[in-house]
This record gives structure tokens, sequence and C-alpha cells, in this order.
């Protein structure tokens, strides 16, 4: 069996062990480590490199922000935030029809924020927003649904765990990623609040009347929620402003979120407790799979599968688009078995390679050069050009053609086609890794396993989850369509960026 | 029995939450320093307070590895490091103990009850030959580094203090693993539950 048939086969040997339950950090070490015992012909290499990787693999620098992003969240939850959040929110949209629903998706949002779990997003929301739902007359299932759908906000908006994981899978900045987030969250909270005012108006009876809150209450409401609005600010701001590195963001967002805790008479010694041991639980499973991933991906990089299937996938000369949306389609599918993080550390080492060999046109050389000339003539770089080739340049670009290097190279523009290709593969990167977060989380609302649903319906035992389930519809068509929108247009995502 | 290895896991879940806690503290404490230090040294200070910025910035305390100063914390990268390794190292046991991980448990939920436990054992006691296979490596991952005596590029510490203080959380959950193994085949051998099956993780 040459090396990419001992590849192929560790597929479907990992997926079946992954079926039987294995946890899934186990089974990809397994897969890898034994993979390399074929390859090699022995387990000599495989031993002598868990004398170093293990350690490696956990005292990464840049994996340290996952561990302090989840205290973060913990500690955010602690804080009479999402409580703060609520009912700001009430105050301005609770009268509305559906008004309290939409506080709801408003909240969430805010939380999410502060908060870069989808789980902890929604266990803490619901706590929160559940009973007043029900107080206010909305129907059992619309609550519960409206609920799960906002949980999802937790890992849409920055800061995000699972985005943190792809930027360091696929080697792109987090800053960047978490600022293409920022739009594409926005859009899903505005897309949520849409889809409850036409559930409102479809069902009628599935929402009560809540009476207005005065202004003056409301302005208080508002006060109340600037220690959210301060620790967003630092973080997402501090590391995209170049303040500081996205782990130093993180320990400042969980430093923040502790004090708030703590100021608000939440975080006590028993909760820091409870709190350390929440973040373990959740940190270790994510190393676990880490260092799982490390060991699989180690494997498949010997063996060149990832490679091999690339070149193999662009040698079929598919549109790049039929490619995309079968890898997405892929992740809805998976994202009904699979919890996110796992799905993203067990096929972005395959899938990232496919994507980044294909052209989705992101990057258009000759307007790039054109922009990148009008720039520095507005920089006064012309000054000093001979007339005559300027008439040339202007010349050129009013048909619309490429300037010669020579000449553009004149106005200190040398743009190459390289320098040009790899903008275009950093905004595929981008632009997939925003597109992949959406549809896996989309897995976690899915009826009939998805994780959250059954989150937030053991909170609720009057409803029944099949009720859940057909409410949640509604909002998992507001994500479906706005998927598409961001495949139509990549520049919603990409707006955001430099 | 039980009982204690649910203690050791939480024990050691607190210190890595406290060691984590004070990554926090040296993170924040370094950047503003840095900031602190880019402050004195900009116009607004050096036009108006110079005496008082310059005496602030040659301000110097004796310190373990160099004068304690209002600047940056050097090699805060790599105490952030391996303080994260010892972290997750000792999160690990209670994962364990807690079934944490994350498992696809849908398709299994139709096979019968005997089939389910003699799965559990075979999954339990790969997890425990992966993660005795995980603490003995280190520990010879650890001699290596002793004998070769590297140090740090910075702070100059020994790299093997890190590794072996690594290797407590991964002994722990060596041992966590092995007993939950044992006890997963006694269970399936008597038929009887021995210890409770863990909770899903939260995430």
């Amino acid at each position: 069996m040459s090396n990419i048939e001992i590849g192929l086969w560790s597929f479907p040997a990992l997926m079946l062990a992954i079926f039987l339950r294995v946890p899934i950090g186990l089974a990809m070490f397994l897969a890898g480590f034994i993979g390399l015992g074929i390859v090699h012909g022995g387990f000599d290499i495989a031993m002598a490199k868990l004398k170093s990787e293990t350690f490696t693999t956990f005292s990464s620098y840049s994996l340290s922000i996952v561990p302090m992003f989840l205290l973060m969240g913990h500690f955010a939850t602690l804080g009479g935030m999402s409580q703060a959040l609520f009912k700001a929110a009430e105050g301005w949209l609770g009268h509305r029809r559906g008004g309290v629903a939409m506080a709801a998706i408003g909240a969430c949002a805010g939380f999410g924020a502060i908060c870069g779990s989808s789980l902890a997003t929604a266990a803490t929301m619901g706590r929160t927003a559940l009973p007043e739902l029900r107080k206010y007359g909305y129907s059992g299932g619309f609550s519960t649904a409206t609920l799960a759908a906002g949980g999802t906000l937790g890992i849409l908006i920055p800061p995000s765990v699972v985005l943190v994981i792809y930027a360091i899978l696929a080697e792109q900045n987090i800053a960047k990623l978490f600022l293409a987030a920022i739009i594409p969250g926005m859009l899903a909270a505005v897309g949520y609040v849409i889809t409850i005012s036409i559930y409102v108006r479809l069902n009628p009876d599935s929402a009560g009347v809540k009476p207005p809150v005065p202004m003056g209450e409301r302005m208080r409401a508002i006060v109340d929620v600037w220690p959210v609005l301060l620790v967003f600010g630092l973080v997402v701001g501090g590391i995209y402003g170049g303040l500081f590195t996205p782990t130093e963001g993180a320990a400042v967002g969980a430093l923040g979120t502790g004090l708030i805790a703590f100021a608000n008479r939440g975080l006590d010694f028993k909760a820091l407790l409870g709190s350390f041991t929440a973040t373990a639980r959740s940190t270790a499973m994510i190393f676990f799979i880490v260092l799982g991933a490390a060991f699989y991906n180690g494997f498949l990089a010997v063996t060149q599968v990832p490679q091999t299937m690339a070149q193999w996938v662009l040698d079929q000369g598919y549109s790049p688009f039929t490619v995309l949306i079968i890898i997405l389609f892929f992740y809805l599918l998976l994202g009904c078995l699979m919890d996110s993080l796992s799905m993203i550390l067990l096929t972005i080492p395959i899938f990232y390679p496919i994507i980044s060999v294909l052209d989705f046109g992101l990057v258009d050389f000759i307007a790039m050069q054109h922009d990148m000339i009008r720039e520095a003539i507005a920089n006064g770089a012309a000054e000093g050009v001979a007339p005559d080739i300027m008439d040339q340049i202007k010349g050129l670009m009013a048909e619309g053609a490429e300037v010669p290097r020579k000449l553009s190279a004149e106005l200190g523009v040398r743009l190459t086609e390289a320098r040009a290709n790899a903008i275009g593969i950093e905004r595929t990167a981008i632009w997939f890794g925003i597109l992949v977060l959406i549809v896996v989380e989309v897995g976690l609302i899915t009826p009939p396993v998805g994780m959250i649903l059954f989150i937030i319906n053991a909170m609720d035992r009057s409803t029944p989850i099949v009720q859940t389930y057909k409410a949640v519809l509604y909002f998992i068509s507001s994500d479906l369509i706005r998927v598409a929108l961001l495949v139509l247009f990549p520049a919603i995502t990409l707006f955001l960026l430099p | 029995m039980h009982r204690f290895f649910l203690v050791l896991s939480k024990g050691m879940a607190y210190v890595g939450g406290a060691v984590l806690s004070a990554l926090v503290g040296i993170v924040v404490l370094s950047i503003l320093g840095r900031e602190l230090n880019g402050l004195l040294h900009a116009d607004l200070f050096q036009n108006n307070m110079k005496g008082l910025a310059d005496w602030l910035i040659g301000f110097r305390i004796p310190g373990i590895w160099g004068d304690i100063r209002i600047g940056p914390f050097n090699g805060d990268y790599e105490i952030v490091e391996a303080g994260m390794a010892f972290t997750i190292f000792s999160f690990l046991p209670l994962a364990h103990i807690a079934g944490a991980h994350a498992t696809v448990d849908i398709f299994t939920q139709r096979i019968s009850d005997r089939q389910n436990r003699i799965l559990t054992v075979l999954i339990d006691v790969a997890f425990a030959a992966v993660l005795v296979i995980i603490a003995l490596q280190l520990f010879q991952g650890t001699l290596s580094k002793f004998q070769r005596g590297q140090t740090t590029f910075l702070l100059q510490f020994p790299v093997w203090w890190a590794y072996a203080l690594s290797l407590v959380g991964a002994v722990i959950a060596a041992m966590v693993s092995v007993y939950l193994a044992l006890m997963r085949i006694a269970e399936a051998f008597t038929g009887r539950h021995l210890i409770p099956t863990g909770a899903g993780a939260d995430h």
C-alpha cells in the first residue's frame, strides 16, 4: 500500500471510530499514531515525537488565547451582565410585536461580544430571558427557538474560540478574522429580528404584549451596560488597533469580566473555583482534540494526502463555487452530529488546502493596481515623473488596461502577480473561515440533535422539543439566506478589512 | 476510591486555574508596563514633566530575573508558554474523570446495553494506554531536556522545569485513566454500575 492509500484509508477508519463513540481527540490521536507507525514501519518515530510534541502543543503562545477566552466567558456568565443587557434591550424593544424575543436576540448579541462560546451564551441568556418571555405570553417553542438561535451569536460575534482555532489551522491573522466576523455577526442578529417579526405575524398567538417602559428607565438601563461595552471595546479594539496581541486581549478580557463579576457580587470564592473547573473541562477537551489533530495532521502531511487531494480537485476543473457549496453542505450535515470545534479541527486541514488553491476572483489584479496608482498620485508621487510617462499611465488606466510594471514603478507602485495572489489567498481564507463558522453553528440548532436545542429545551420542561424544532426552522432559514448572501457577495465579509 | 480521584482531579484543576489567573495578571501587568513606559517617553510627559517622567523610567527595584521597572515584562512570552503547558496538563485529569471529552453518541444509542459496556471498556482502556504513554514519553522528554541543559532564550531558565511541572498533571491524568479503565472492566464483569458516567462537556 502506498503512503497516499494509507492516508486515504485513515478517513473511514477515523470516522468509524468517532461514530463508535470514541472521543474525537482520542480517535484522531490514534489514527495519527497508528498511521505513522504503518508509514514508517514501526512506532519509534511516533514515540520519539511524543517526547516533546504534547508539551509544545500545550505550550503554544497563540493557543493560550483559548483558556483565557474560556475563563472570560465563564466570568461573564456570573456577573449579572446578561440581566443588564436583557433589561436594556427589553426597554427599547419589548413593547413591539415580538419585542421581548427581539430583545433576547439583542442581549445575546451583546453577550456574544464578551463570550466566545455558543453553549455558554445560550445557557446564560436562557436562564435570564426564558422566564421573561414566558411571563409575557410568548409560546414555548417560539421562546426556546429564539434563545437557541440567539446562542449561536456567541460564536458568530467576536471574540470567538472557534475562529481562533480556525486562524491557527489556516495560519491566518486572528485580528483580521475577528474584524471580518463583525458584519456577518450583526447581519445574523438583524436576520433573527426580521425572522421574529415574520413569525409573530404568521402566528399571532405566539407572542403577548408588554407595556412600554418609560424613557428615563430606558436610559438608565442603557447606562448599566457600559461595562460590557468597555470590555468589548478594549478587547476587540485593542487587538485590532495593534495595542496588544490576541492573547493579551484575551487576558485583558478575562480580567475585565472578572472585575465586573466581582463588582456585581457574582464572583465569590466558590464561584471562582466553579469557573476554574468549568474552564478546566472545556479547555482540556479542546486541547486534547488539538493534540489529536496535531498528530493526525502530522501523519497526513507525511502521506501528502492534503496536497494530492487539492491537486486532484484542481485537475478536475470543477467550478470553485461548486466545490465551496459542496463543502459547506458537508459541514451542515456533519454539524448535526458533532460540536463545532471538533468539526473544524477534523476538517480544516483537509478542506483548507483545497479551498486555497481555487480562484474565487476575490482579487482583480488590474483594479488593485489602478487603485494603488490613484492612491500614489493622490499622495503626490506624480511630482517629478516625466509628463509623457504620466500621460501613458493615464491613457492605459482610462482603457482599463494593465500598466506595465516599468511605468508604475515610476510612481513607486510595484504590484506583482505573486503579491496579488497572496492577497487573494488571504481574502479567500478569511471569507471561507467566516462561512464555515456560520454553517458549523447552524448545526448546533439543527433538529434533531442540535446541542443548543437540548440545552435550552431542558430549561423549559413545559415545552415539548417538537415545538422547539418547528419554530427553529424559521431561524435556520434565516441562517441559510445569510450564508447564500455571503457566498454571493464576498465583499460583505471582506469590506472592513484594510 | 472514586472520591479520592475526583478530589485529586478537582484539586489539580484549581491549581491550574490559579496559574491561569496568574498568567492573566502577568500579561495585563506587562501591557500596562509597556504602555506606561511608552507614555512616559511620549511628548506629553517629556515636554511638561521631564524630571518626573525620567525618574519613573529610571526607577528600579532589584528582582529575581533582573530589575523590576516600569516597562514591558521581559520574557512574559516564555512565562505564558511554560505556565500554559502546566495549566493544560493539570486540567486533563478533571476532563477525563468528568467525561468532558467530545464524543458523537447518536449512533451508539441503539446498540444493546451489553455492547455499550464492552465499547466503554475498549475506549477507556485505549484512552488509559494513550495517557500512560503520553506521561512516560513526557518523562523521557524531561530527562533529555535536563541532560542537554537547554534554557529559554530571554529568561534563561532551564526548559526542563516547565516539563517537570507539566509531568505532575500528566501523571495524575494517567493514574485517573488507569483507575477508570479498571473500574469499567470490573463493571463489565459484574454487570453493576460502580461509578457514575460523566455528563457532557460545557464548551
